[in-house]
């Protein structure tokens, strides 16, 4: 029987619309939800050209396929990724190619997901949980028929060969997804042993890492109270999906310190270290879940992994940076804030992060080269973050510019 | 056990923090100064807004600095404290069933987990990240910490709630003491909290030892106690064994404790009861998947007196095991080396010489010639049990018990005993125990009325 896609129609809209030079290859990411049922993908998104690509692949003699940029779909992966909040994530890849290729189509298909997989796992501060679904959807287009093949690799068994899936569309089916939120005051202070770039990297993540435990062992509260991991989040008569209103949760994290291992050491552990690094701020986090029965323990999850995802693609973003200018200088440095826009059709909110230097326009920019979505620079919600700055000795006080309050 | 009214509840608070400062390891000064900022920092932790009690078993939440906000509509600040009751649910483990009637004296215990909020409403500041050069010793330590607070049932449940706080600072305080005190350059000890039941009812007092010190090492800061809470000298109430165990908390090492607990004493006219005093563990043939059966007795009985000597703090020295009881006798020269591994019996002569050779414990030996002759010790055997009040080991005929107490009369001379049988071989079944007189309370005619007895009647060091 296999799994179950329902996919928004503008996704197949915009897939009808990519088209290809003849004979070549165009690869892309599908973009969703994933629930124990069946998934819902909302966004469709081509692979972005590569600045150091030689000619067009429809003219070189070789098989097109073999050129398939495998790293650079991981990173586009990477950088979508970053745009997307909690629960929202990426389900599979597609390859639209012409008819003679379709068969190979597959392989290169089951290569790109679980790459993409492997690329993605390694700088997460969680793990994957038993009852997180580990199939990952490939979705073969003939460039001449258009018509679209769908299967599922488990990416846990690199082995395994592809199942069959259903693919079907349907509209607005993320427009009544509950959204939980909340923000989340950090105050970490993680010693670091040695100054070098990589070592100071080393540290932060493994710092980073401690951190990510309490929040995922953390209580979580859902509107003001404890509910027990199955209680449904949605109580009351199931309205219909169209035009109702989408479900706010606000959310409470509370924590505890991480219990000493047993055979508990007498005395306090001590590193000889050559400085610390401190995260300080608020950090503003946002998740979706399906609208289908949800359960407590879903939107915990899904919150939970946003926290984490949001701190460390932070980081990362701020320590390239600096990398980028001669490794990280002593002081304090901004990291970048959480501005939000919509996406169309669907009602969900994507999210970029901002440089105190940047504006809408880059975001909008980058919305566009990543996501592939004309936004318009009204639309991004740059107040959602931290109207107050600290810098070192003075306190500084910014209001935005478009301060329509 | 904590005899107490029916109003009272004990209210018990735990939770992890992380200690995490930097020490400037060219200055003495300055790690002690940063030390207690350290300190500072989780005191002001637990006086801030982001601190929550969980009530375990339960759905209820409590912020005890935000006015009581809670996460139950009904519970505000002014509900009576016992109310909370309502809310937890309690887990019934078979076991429970047994016990539930004896301890009905007790004070109910409500447990609270320390939690701290990591969310908050409104914006906070931008996120930053700081980077700081400096060399210097980073010490990290979990601090565990646990206050407890005895209320009436009718107190309001802010004022229980601000006494928690309280409690949670002082105990801070104690513990950077504690770990200033013990302090070694950048060697810090991580410091523990201990309940201690007092002679007086419904009292425990709190204190902060560091760990891994032994017992030896704190005999100063026990002496300040005593004198403190003036108790008197010749016995311990504040070695980290003399801690209080609560009702609810299983004891991990699978024994029982104290399965007398569980009997209804005799009713005899004009009697009363002496008992051993303190906590003793059950120990008999086929525990610790040593099979003893039909040799092991003095053995076990010596097991559970010794349990009884560390469980009331005179030695950190664990339960011998057969092979330890045997290796001491041929260490004090009483037996050849050959006696190891063997299956051969003991007596009470040889249990006197265990206990003193192990645990340091000298031991009074009292002969009875004849069995009928036990009906008469009354008067000794409770006078040993009202001063002393350890358990005493009888060895005769071809068995040895171990004697918990006795019912006595000193008008008619009645006396019952009530005896802790090693000879049982099942598994750790209080029901199966107290119901098939494995422990049980036994007239005279127990004991082989034409063999001779020796008792063993351990003496408790005076110290503390």
């Amino acid at each position: 029987m296999g799994r179950g896609y329902i996919v928004e129609e503008s996704v197949e809209k915009h897939l009808a619309n990519l088209s290809t030079v003849a004979g070549s290859c165009l690869s892309g990411l599908l973009v969703g939800h994933s629930s124990a049922q069946r998934d819902f993908v909302v966004l469709a998104v081509q692979t972005p050209r590569r600045e150091s690509e030689g000619p067009p692949e429809g003219q070189r003699g070789s098989n097109p396929l073999d050129d398939t940029d495998v790293e650079w779909v991981s990173m586009h992966a990477r950088q979508v990724t970053r745009m997307l909040p909690g629960g929202v994530g990426v389900l599979g890849v597609f390859l639209i190619t012409p008819p003679e290729l379709a068969k190979e189509a597959q392989s290169t298909l089951k290569r790109l997901v679980l790459a993409v997989d492997k690329y993605m796992s390694k700088t997460r501060l969680w793990d994957l949980s038993e009852d997180d679904v580990t199939d990952r959807v490939t979705l073969h287009i003939c460039s001449k028929t258009r018509k679209a093949v769908c299967k599922t690799f488990d990416v846990k068994d690199p082995k395994c060969s592809a199942k069959p899936a259903d693919w079907k569309y349907q509209s607005g089916i993320s427009s009544s997804w509950p959204v939980v939120t909340c923000s989340v005051k950090l105050d970490l202070d993680i010693p670091v042993t040695d100054m070098s770039s990589e070592n100071l990297e080393k540290c932060l993540k493994d710092g980073l890492k401690r951190w990510a435990k309490q929040i995922e062992s953390g209580v979580c509260l859902i509107n003001g109270r404890l509910a027990l991991d199955d209680s449904e989040l949605l109580s009351g008569p199931k309205k219909s999906t169209r035009g109702s209103q989408r479900h706010t949760f606000q959310i409470q994290i509370l924590v505890s310190a991480e219990e000493p291992e047993p055979g508990q050491r007498s005395s306090a552990r001590v590193q000889a270290c050559s400085g610390s690094v401190c995260v300080r701020g608020t950090v503003h986090c946002r998740a979706y879940i399906h609208s289908n029965k949800p359960k407590a323990r879903h939107a915990a999850q899904a919150i939970k992994r946003d926290i984490l995802n949001t701190v460390s693609s932070r980081v990362e973003m701020l320590l390239e940076d600096l990398m980028n200018e001669g490794g990280p200088a002593s002081g304090q440095q901004d990291l970048p804030r959480r501005v939000f826009a919509p996406l169309p059709g669907s009602g969900l909110s994507v999210c970029d992060y901002v440089f105190p230097d940047e504006t809408p326009t880059d975001v909008a920019e980058r919305l566009k080269e990543i996501l592939e979505w004309d936004s318009s620079v009204e639309d991004i919600d740059m107040r959602v973050e931290g109207r107050i700055l600290l810098t070192l000795g003075c306190r500084k006080v910014t209001q935005h510019c478009s301060d329509s309050l | 056990m904590l005899l107490t009214d029916d109003s009272t509840v004990i209210f018990r608070v735990r939770g992890m923090l992380d200690f995490s400062c930097q020490l400037d390891i060219s200055n003495e000064k300055r790690g002690q100064s940063a030390i207690t900022r350290c300190f500072e920092g989780l005191r002001s932790k637990i006086s801030s807004e982001s601190l929550v009690f969980l009530v375990c078993n339960s759905p209820v939440l409590l912020w005890p600095n935000k006015g009581l906000q809670s996460t139950v509509e009904h519970l505000t600040e002014e509900t009576p404290c016992r109310d909370i009751h309502q809310y937890i649910t309690v887990e019934d483990g078979g076991s429970k069933k047994a016990s539930k009637k004896k301890e009905r004296k007790d004070a109910s215990v409500v447990n609270l987990k320390l939690l701290m909020e990591v969310t908050e409403a409104g914006d906070g500041s931008a996120p930053s990240l700081c980077v700081l050069t400096r060399r210097q010793h980073c010490a990290r330590m979990p601090v565990s910490v646990d206050c407890v607070l005895s209320a009436n049932g009718f107190d309001p449940l802010q004022t229980v709630c601000r006494g928690l706080v309280g409690a949670l600072r002082r105990q801070l305080l104690d513990m950077e003491d504690a770990v200033l005190r013990h302090r070694k350059g950048s060697s810090l000890l991580v410091p523990q909290a201990f309940h201690f039941p007092l002679p007086t009812p419904g009292n425990l007092i709190t204190v902060v030892y560091p760990a891994g010190v032994a017992e030896s090492q704190l005999l100063s800061e026990r002496e300040v106690l005593h004198r403190k809470y003036g108790l008197p000298s010749d016995r311990p109430y504040f070695r980290r064994a003399n801690a209080f165990h609560f009702p609810d908390e299983p004891y991990r090492d699978g024994y029982l404790r104290n399965p007398h607990a569980h009997l209804t004493p005799p009713s005899m006219e004009d009697s009363k009861l002496y008992l051993v005093r303190g906590i003793y563990s059950y120990h008999h043939y086929m525990q610790d998947r040593v099979d003893d059966n039909g040799w092991g007795c003095a053995y076990r009985s010596l097991q559970t007196i010794c349990s009884w000597f560390q469980q009331q703090g005179y030695t950190e020295r664990t339960v011998p095991t057969h092979t330890h009881i045997q290796q001491a006798l041929v260490d004090v020269g009483d037996k050849e080396s050959s006696f190891v591994g063997s299956r051969q019996w003991i007596g009470s002569i040889e249990v006197q010489a265990v206990l003193s050779h192990l645990l340091g414990i000298t031991s009074k030996i009292l002969f009875v010639s004849q069995g009928s002759e036990l009906a008469s010790k009354g008067r000794e055997l409770a006078n040993h049990f009202e001063t002393t009040g350890t358990p005493v080991m009888i060895g005769g005929g071809v068995l040895a018990h171990t004697i918990l107490g006795v019912a006595w009369s000193a008008v008619s001379g009645q006396i019952r005993f009530l005896i802790l049988d090693p000879h049982y071989t099942g598994g750790e079944d209080l029901q199966t125990i107290t119901d098939k007189g494995w422990c049980g309370w036994k007239g005279p005619e127990f004991w082989d009325q034409n063999a001779y007895y020796n008792l063993c009647l351990p003496q408790t060091p005076k110290t503390i």
